[in-house]
């Protein structure tokens, strides 16, 4: 049930996702609409299908009442339920219609790699794990990652944007896409958004670290990673704050900073250290 | 002093610190990619191998512990420097975070609002002009109620025959967010030097019923009297692992209990926790069977087989049996995955070549010979039916008397980021005039002109909305017309 679910989700984003395509090239607004409303049902499969992932884990005594984020497939899947219900939120606040293309390929990747390479299956929590903390710090990490992506596909909108307006013969998008501002900002008011969310989830590591392995900060690969992330956006906060940094400059210093989130995500995993707890990938 | 403050200038430039910052990320990034002494010490001795002239360029530049290398701690130092100072000394985000010096009391801010006039409200990135019929003595109330009406809060209100004016504001507590964010960090970099001065860690593995004295403190004991494993039904996956610890100091008992992952011993700030566990190759005993009937065997002390004339012994244990790319028993782990045993057998004095038996594979077994190299034989008639390894406990102690001071800056810290992102600071400045100069009376009943002046601690374009309808509002309330004028510099105004 969980993977029927989850398989139906993957359609629905798919199917946003393709009509987040035609909006690009068509002016017309029902596609957009129509967007939305998948991406709503979307939304609505996933959750229903991480209900069914939590069920089965509860199953095993030990894993009450934890989340099941402790595979590839549990962090995939709930990694893209929240970039998808992040941008079900700030599409649907702000209507732009034109954010889906760029941001809709992220849980479309996400779901889709963790149905196809992940294992889904669900296992028991190491001992390190049960604990409050891993309903706390990773999902408040993964939320927060799942917002730089949504940052990240308006940083690609303003680019494209960029480069319409500077060709002599802009086409069709450079009319249906918003201002470089209006992209600028938004940018920047989901990283000023999501930067305390980041931050504060390194902290609560700390919090946790400190209750299981006794120390703080041991500079393990995932911890200076997620650190190294944070510099990056602060570096950009204060560009855009202080410095007046604005378009695509300001753009590119959030872009390496997902670049960041990315490879805290998973390229740390290839570089071991306590971390190293996700489970039953490729 | 001048000069001083000059050199200080670089330390207070936020782009210099925005390239410290960097600087940090790079190397934080180093050190993932580079293998670090404290925690793999294997891997740097490894790499010092394959690598031997850019080790020795690595070890100068102090990259195997980069993370506590002067020059990393240095750039830490750097970073809450010059924080300070730019909280110190560069342009406070809002001047209303610092009090006004003595000689600017209220009255002499109005006045100075007043004689500005208009002027002063050009400057800020909203504008608004009304000229309403509403008379000048019900106008500035009114605007003030209907301002409260919206959640604004009314600040310095004063009113002269020639004006009134008055501040209006929301979220005033974004203020703080700034500085409260960057003393936080300070905090926590303050907590981790008082770690790094007075605090200790270290791993002490105690056998299951022995005791280590703690290395720091070594009047102090460990003893480990109990430690238990469990698995998951079917695996070789620990659900849980406990110890029942016992601290002693001499001959006195300082504390018990039975420690778990995630829930430590704690002695007077000094912290016991179940780190790891595993299987040393020590053993109780073995069980082997021979034709139907098993033998117990302690470690290393032959025993005769009954009815024949060997006499067997258990010699050695690998938690994790694993063969090296040169054909040698090795273990991949310490906990005890594959567990398999060494026997020597004897006949009289001589000793036949060494046998391994493995616990999950009763037909395997392998020779090894006398340079340890091994090879298959044919499946032996007896097998290795039991072990009883002694497991031992790995016990991470840490003292950190500036954890308490780390938890209070991330506590700040949330504070400062709710703060300072979250909240969205606005302030009015609202200046009522009577456009009819005269008599007390007649400026009473006179017409309007109302100018206002925004400020969005997110900037123009995020409050605008609100403004306008905020000046609407005053449109219907007030019976006027107004122009609203925003500035085209979209640039927010302050940190």
């Amino acid at each position: 049930m969980e993977l029927a679910l989850a398989k139906a989700a993957f359609a629905f984003y798919a199917a946003a996702m393709a009509l987040a395509f035609l909006y690009l090239f068509y002016k017309d607004d029902k596609w957009s609409l129509w967007m939305l409303r998948l991406m709503g049902v979307g939304v609505l499969l996933q959750s229903a299908s991480f209900g069914f992932r939590m069920h089965s884990f509860w199953l095993i005594p030990e894993n009450r009442y934890f989340l099941p984020i402790n595979s590839f497939f549990g962090a995939l899947s709930y990694l893209s339920l929240a970039v998808a219900a992040v941008f079900y939120f700030v599409e649907g606040r702000h209507r732009l219609g034109i954010l889906g293309a760029f941001v809709l390929p992220w849980p479309v990747i996400g779901l889709g790699s963790a149905l196809i390479w992940a294992d889904p299956k669900t296992s028991g929590l190491v001992p390190a794990l049960q604990s409050y903390w891993i309903n706390i710090h990773p999902v408040v990490l993964m939320t927060s990652y799942a917002a730089f992506g949504n940052a990240f596909g308006v940083g690609l909108a303003l680019l494209v944007q960029e480069h319409q307006i500077k060709s002599r013969k802009p086409s069709e998008l450079c009319y249906r896409l918003p201002s470089i501002e209006e992209l600028d900002d938004l940018n920047y008011h989901i990283i000023a958004a999501a930067w305390p969310v980041l931050t504060v989830g390194i902290i609560m590591g700390g919090v946790w670290a400190y209750n299981a392995w006794g120390r703080f900060w041991g500079w393990d690969p995932k911890e200076t990673w997620a650190l190294i992330t944070a510099l990056i956006y602060a570096g950009y906060l204060h560009m855009r704050y202080v410095g007046r940094l604005r378009g695509k400059k300001a753009i590119y210093v959030s872009m390496v900073g997902f670049a960041s989130v990315v490879f805290t995500f998973l390229g740390v995993n290839f570089l071991s250290g306590l971390h190293a707890y996700l489970s039953g990938g490729a | 002093m001048l000069k001083y403050r000059n050199k200080m200038a670089l330390f207070r430039s936020i782009r210099f610190n925005i390239y410290v910052g960097l600087a940090i990320a790079i190397a934080a990034a180093v050190g993932t990619l580079v293998p670090q002494t404290p925690e793999s010490p294997a891997n740097v001795e490894t790499f010092q191998l394959h690598h031997p002239a850019l080790s020795h360029f690595y070890h100068f530049l102090g990259f195997f512990d980069l993370y506590h290398s002067p020059w990393f701690m240095g750039l830490l130092a750097l970073m809450a420097f010059d924080i300070v100072l730019c909280k110190l000394w560069n342009r406070p985000p809002d001047p209303d975070v610092v009090s006004l010096p003595p000689e600017e009391t209220k009255e002499a801010e109005a006045e100075k609002h007043l004689s500005m006039k208009a002027e002063a409200l050009r400057l800020k990135p909203l504008k608004a002009v009304l000229v309403a019929k509403t008379p000048y003595r019900e106008a500035a109330a009114k605007a003030r109620e209907m301002l409260r009406a919206r959640g604004y809060h009314l600040r310095e209100e004063f009113s002269l025959p020639q004006g009134s004016a008055f501040l209006a504001t929301r979220h005033r507590p974004q203020r703080w967010g700034s500085y409260t964010t960057h003393i936080a960090l300070v905090v926590i970099l303050l907590g981790a030097l008082i770690k790094g001065v007075w605090g200790f860690t270290e791993m002490i593995p105690v056998l299951e019923g022995s005791s280590r004295a703690v290395q720091n403190i070594p009047q102090w004991s460990v003893h480990v009297d109990h430690f238990r494993v469990r698995y998951y039904p079917g695996t070789m996956n620990p659900s849980s692992y406990e110890s029942d610890v016992r601290l002693t100091d001499g001959g006195k008992l300082l504390a018990a209990k039975t420690i778990h992952v995630n829930d430590p011993l704690d002695y007077q700030g000094v912290r016991f926790y179940q780190a790891s566990w595993g299987a040393g190759g020590m053993f109780r005993k073995v069980l082997l069977e021979i034709g139907g009937k098993a033998m117990e065997l302690a470690q290393r002390r032959a025993e005769a087989i009954p009815g024949l004339p060997f006499r067997v012994e258990a010699d050695m244990m690998l938690p994790d049996f694993t063969i090296t790319p040169d054909g040698r028993p090795d273990t991949a782990s310490l906990e005890p995955k594959n567990p398999a045993v060494r026997f020597a057998f004897f006949l009289g004095k001589n000793k036949t070549r060494a046998l391994w038996l493995f616990m999950n594979f009763p037909k395997v077994c392998l020779v090894e010979d006398e340079d340890g190299r091994l090879s298959h034989a044919p499946p032996p008639p007896f097998r290795l039916a039991g072990i009883e390894p002694i497991l031992f406990s790995g016990i991470q102690t840490a003292y950190d008397p500036g954890y308490k001071v780390v938890a209070a800056g991330g506590i700040l810290w949330l504070c400062g980021t709710v703060l300072l992102f979250y909240l969205h600071r606005r302030r009015l400045w609202v200046l009522v005039e009577p456009r009819r100069k005269g008599s007390k009376e007649e400026m009473e009943s006179s017409p309007i002109r109302l100018s206002v002046g925004g400020f969005g601690s997110r900037g123009p374009k995020a409050y605008a909305a609100e403004f306008d309808s905020i000046i609407r509002a005053f449109e219907t309330e007030l019976s006027g017309h107004a122009e609203i004028q925003e500035s085209r510099n979209n640039i927010q105004e302050v940190v």
